[in-house]
């Protein structure tokens, strides 16, 4: 459907290409952060409502993205300590089926998948964020305050954990063979 | 670049273009290129796999509670300038009534409403004399320190509105002139009025509150008059020394 952009002022225009443009990769983001469906689509509208309210404060479309994965962290962050869930590690963990619902869900895409989820926290964060943000070690370091160089240990060994998961010896090579 | 720094930096930032990487990927011969094909590939994979459905109508749903939202803001907002602008009515409505209620109890107010009453002591031509007048005064305890003005017609000790009052009516260039005299009755500064026909001043005397009025006399009247009735209560104004 067009957007109707008569009588509509310029911010909630800039506000409604946003969302268009990246509510996709920002559920995506928060589906890995908190491995669930119901609980990404609650943190993608609370970040959307956030930044609705904060839109002045967005000078450069550039910046998007990176702002509203800032304000979903934060959201992410203010939900746990709201709810006070219990910590289980990751490996313990079972993600909700409905996610892999999909037909895609067979071969290597569903054991990668299988895999990310297996991911601790502190590997799994950061790589969701230069995967799907496109964001640079120097902005997930900013965004995260660590340093550059931590990010930039914690990208490797996450990439080295996922493939030692996904197994096999061209896996650990860096991918197919 | 040596190859392991190489293939750590790939192992964080398979995508970068970094030219010092893409520099090493294109000349080493350790076989960093197949290592930068692979990572490629397991980052195609990656994300692909990353990429999980998205539900539908999400962006829609996004908009919907934001433009709901906004929409409850605005009616919030409305009603609270609503409830602002009524407050804002409410008081200069209190302020309105309490300015109409302070100016009705005005002196000059309560004297024009004297007059309907008094309205025949305007007729009378005939010069009462200073004895007469002094008399009138002392009806009210006040005594006059200076002659009595020319061509006073009538006087009378009466009440204005709440205040006791000595009611005198001057004849000048055959206009009638009232003046009202409140003995105690203390005024700030002198000020002029118009209201309902009449054009007045209220003088503040020493000792109380002299309004003089008339209906349609001349300044020059007005002035000559209320200048008299001053000398006459107050006294005559003391000798300016002049210097030299």
């Amino acid at each position: 459907m067009a957007p109707v952009h008569g009588n509509v002022n310029p911010k909630q225009r800039q506000y409604e290409a946003m969302v268009r443009a990246l509510s996709a990769d920002l559920y995506r983001f928060a589906f890995w952060l908190s491995r669930s469906e119901t609980v990404a689509q609650d943190l993608v509208q609370e970040t959307f409502l956030r930044a609705w309210k904060n839109l002045d404060a967005l000078r450069d479309a550039e910046a998007a993205k990176p702002w509203l994965f800032t304000i979903l962290r934060r959201e992410h962050a203010r939900l746990y300590e709201r709810k006070h869930f219990d910590t289980v590690e990751i490996d313990d963990s079972v993600p909700e089926d409905a996610a892999f619902a999909s037909p895609e869900r067979s071969g290597d895409a569903a054991q990668v998948r299988d895999a990310m989820l297996k991911l601790p926290d502190k590997y799994r964060e950061p790589l969701a964020m230069q995967v799907l943000g496109g964001m640079s070690c120097d902005e997930i370091a900013a965004a995260t305050d660590q340093q550059p160089g931590a990010i930039m240990t914690q990208l490797f060994r996450a990439r080295q954990r996922l493939k030692r998961l996904l197994g096999g010896k061209a896996a650990l090579e860096g991918g197919r063979p | 670049m040596n190859c392991l720094d190489f293939r750590r930096r790939i192992g964080a930032e398979p995508r970068s273009t970094d030219p010092d990487l893409l520099a090493h990927r294109d000349s080493c011969r350790e076989g960093c290129a197949g290592f930068w094909q692979r990572a490629q590939r397991f980052e195609d994979d990656l994300e692909a796999a990353m990429a999980v459905p998205v539900p539908d109508g999400l962006a829609d749903r996004i908009l919907l509670a934001q433009a709901t939202g906004e929409r409850r803001h605005q009616v919030r907002r409305r009603r609270s300038w609503m409830a602002i602008a009524a407050s804002l009515l409410i008081v200069l409505a209190g302020a309105g009534m309490f300015w109409r209620q302070a100016d009705l109890n005005s002196l000059p107010a309560l004297a024009v409403a004297h007059m309907p009453e008094e309205m025949d002591s305007l007729t009378m031509t005939r010069p009462m004399t200073d004895a007469q007048v002094e008399a009138g005064f002392a009806g009210r305890s006040a005594t006059l320190k200076g002659p009595a003005p020319n061509g006073v017609t009538y006087v009378r000790d009466c009440m204005v509105g709440p205040y006791p009052a000595v009611h005198a009516v001057t004849r000048m260039d055959d206009e009638p002139v009232v003046a009202l005299y409140v003995p105690g009755k203390m005024g700030e500064r002198d000020a002029s009025f118009r209201r309902d026909g009449w054009d007045g001043r209220e003088l503040a005397l020493r000792e109380g509150t002299l309004v003089v009025m008339a209906q349609g006399a001349s300044r020059h009247t007005m002035d000559a008059v209320a200048r008299a009735w001053r000398a006459a209560i107050e006294g005559p104004a003391p000798q300016a020394v002049g210097r030299i």
